[in-house]
């Protein structure tokens, strides 16, 4: 996934040109805005990560593949900096504009911190399990269990907490056209990066899982 | 055997487990009034903030309990080393999954009748009929605890730090339980309205459907070796 680095790295230049410089500055919020650039890409990450989690665990329990194990576990740890940067910058956010720094009344805040729970639950147990079958097959089992959750969390705030609105969503205000386009290269940016980061620590795990093997025959040749 | 036999077997074998030392229904009743009354202690009983946030202490008294009671289900089974005998036989794992699930949802129906009880006494609530509401609530989420709750019990029996491992992989889950729960609860209680309960019942009609089934189909990877 070398190849991958250079045009991650263009891309990141150019959405951070995009929501730095090159996007108006809005006219409500101020410079605070520019914060939407980066939290929208690491939201929608965050989420395309657990999607991975989910997949990477239900075709680990089909096929017994470790590969999809790898898969899980490094979309979970992509998610959980995704996630962490999403509640992070949306306080940062929020404390202005809205005067709190965690909206409890919003769906989609909710969801995430109900995610970013999962997803530190999810790291808890793998850690807790010695390696092998049984920690990929009950991290896949909670993976599909969680990922189920996530929809039926936001339907859940959706129905009994949004009776007392506190927010204006921010996809309220109409966007510029310059900050369309800053929106769309900052989401592709984040996009590489996570997947590029994926893909980087499946290929660690891959080789750590190499030398143990390697290790395993040496002791027992020995 | 059928599967109906089957599963009333096991549901049988595990309530006559409890029922001959009633040891384990004495104590959980016995923690959940005291969450009740540590809650009485923290807030000021009297002044009606408390009285608002009356709804939301029921259902944390009837949380603990509850992942207690699913974290012994298994650990009964581990020490006995009865869970291999039941894994051995010639049983679908799903129907195992369900046998165990019930058998934990009907404890905790017993219980959490007791503790739904206590608290409108606790709380100066009045006992009338309009309290069958909270109970179907009550039995209603317990179904969707005690499935989740089985199917992650089963999986941390394995695990040392078990206890404190199974509420953070559970709680996350059974958030969106909560919400609906406590809100109706406080209409039926606080506002005497029903007409809302609608909607939270058919959510957590849906809650539990969803998650019966998964545990239905993952339990066999959580305990097979």
């Amino acid at each position: 996934m070398d190849w991958l680095l250079i045009p991650l790295y263009l891309l990141m230049v150019a959405a951070l040109y995009g929501a730095l410089l090159y996007a108006p500055t809005e006219s409500e919020m101020g410079e605070v805005q520019r914060i939407f650039y980066f939290h929208m890409g690491a939201a929608w990450n965050a989420f395309l990560a657990f999607f991975g989690v989910f997949l990477g665990g239900f075709l680990y329990l089909f096929t017994r593949k470790q590969s999809w194990d790898r898969l899980a576990a490094s979309c979970a740890e992509i998610g959980v900096v995704f996630t962490t940067i999403v509640l992070l910058s949306g306080s940062v956010w929020a404390r202005p504009i809205w005067n709190t720094w965690l909206a409890w009344g919003d769906p989609r805040v909710m969801t995430t911190m109900v995610l970013w729970l999962i997803y530190v639950a999810y790291f808890l147990l793998r850690s807790s399990l010695p390696e092998g079958e049984m920690k990929y097959k009950y991290c896949a089992v909670f993976g599909i269990i969680g990922f189920l959750d996530v929809p039926i969390v936001w339907v859940s705030i959706r129905w009994w907490r949004t009776i007392h609105p506190v927010v204006i969503t921010s996809s309220g205000a109409q966007l510029e056209p310059e900050m369309i386009h800053a929106l769309i290269v900052s989401v592709i940016a984040m996009t590489v990066l996570g997947v590029t980061l994926v893909m980087l620590r499946m290929a660690m795990r891959l080789n750590n899982s190499m030398a143990e093997e390697l290790v395993q025959e040496l002791v027992e040749r020995a | 055997m059928n599967a109906i036999t089957l599963i009333w077997t096991l549901v049988a074998k595990d309530l006559k487990i409890e029922w001959r030392s009633r040891q384990a229904l004495l104590t959980t009743v016995f923690f959940a009034l005291l969450i009740l009354v540590v809650f009485n202690f923290a807030f000021d009983p009297g002044s009606p903030a408390t009285r608002e946030a009356a709804p939301g202490i029921l259902w944390v008294a009837l949380l603990f309990p509850g992942i207690i009671q699913v974290n012994r289900s298994f650990q009964i089974e581990m020490e006995e080393g009865t869970l291999y005998g039941l894994i051995l036989s010639p049983v679908d794992r799903g129907i195992l999954f369900l046998g165990k699930f019930l058998a934990n949802w009907l404890f905790l129906m017993v219980v959490d009748l007791v503790v739904l009880f206590l608290f409108l006494i606790f709380y100066n609530f009045s006992l009338s009929l309009q309290v069958l509401w909270i109970a179907l609530l009550v039995v209603l989420s317990g179904f969707g605890f005690a499935a989740v709750g089985t199917l992650f019990g089963a999986m941390v029996s394995n695990i040392r730090t078990r206890e404190v491992l199974l509420p953070i992989l559970l709680f996350p889950i059974i958030l969106p339980i909560i919400l609906p729960a406590v809100n109706a609860t406080q209409e039926v209680l606080l506002f005497q309205e029903i007409q809302s309960l609608n909607r939270s019942v058919g959510f957590l009609v849906c809650f539990d459907v969803i998650y019966v089934a998964a545990g239905f189909l993952l339990f066999d990877y959580v305990v097979s070796d």
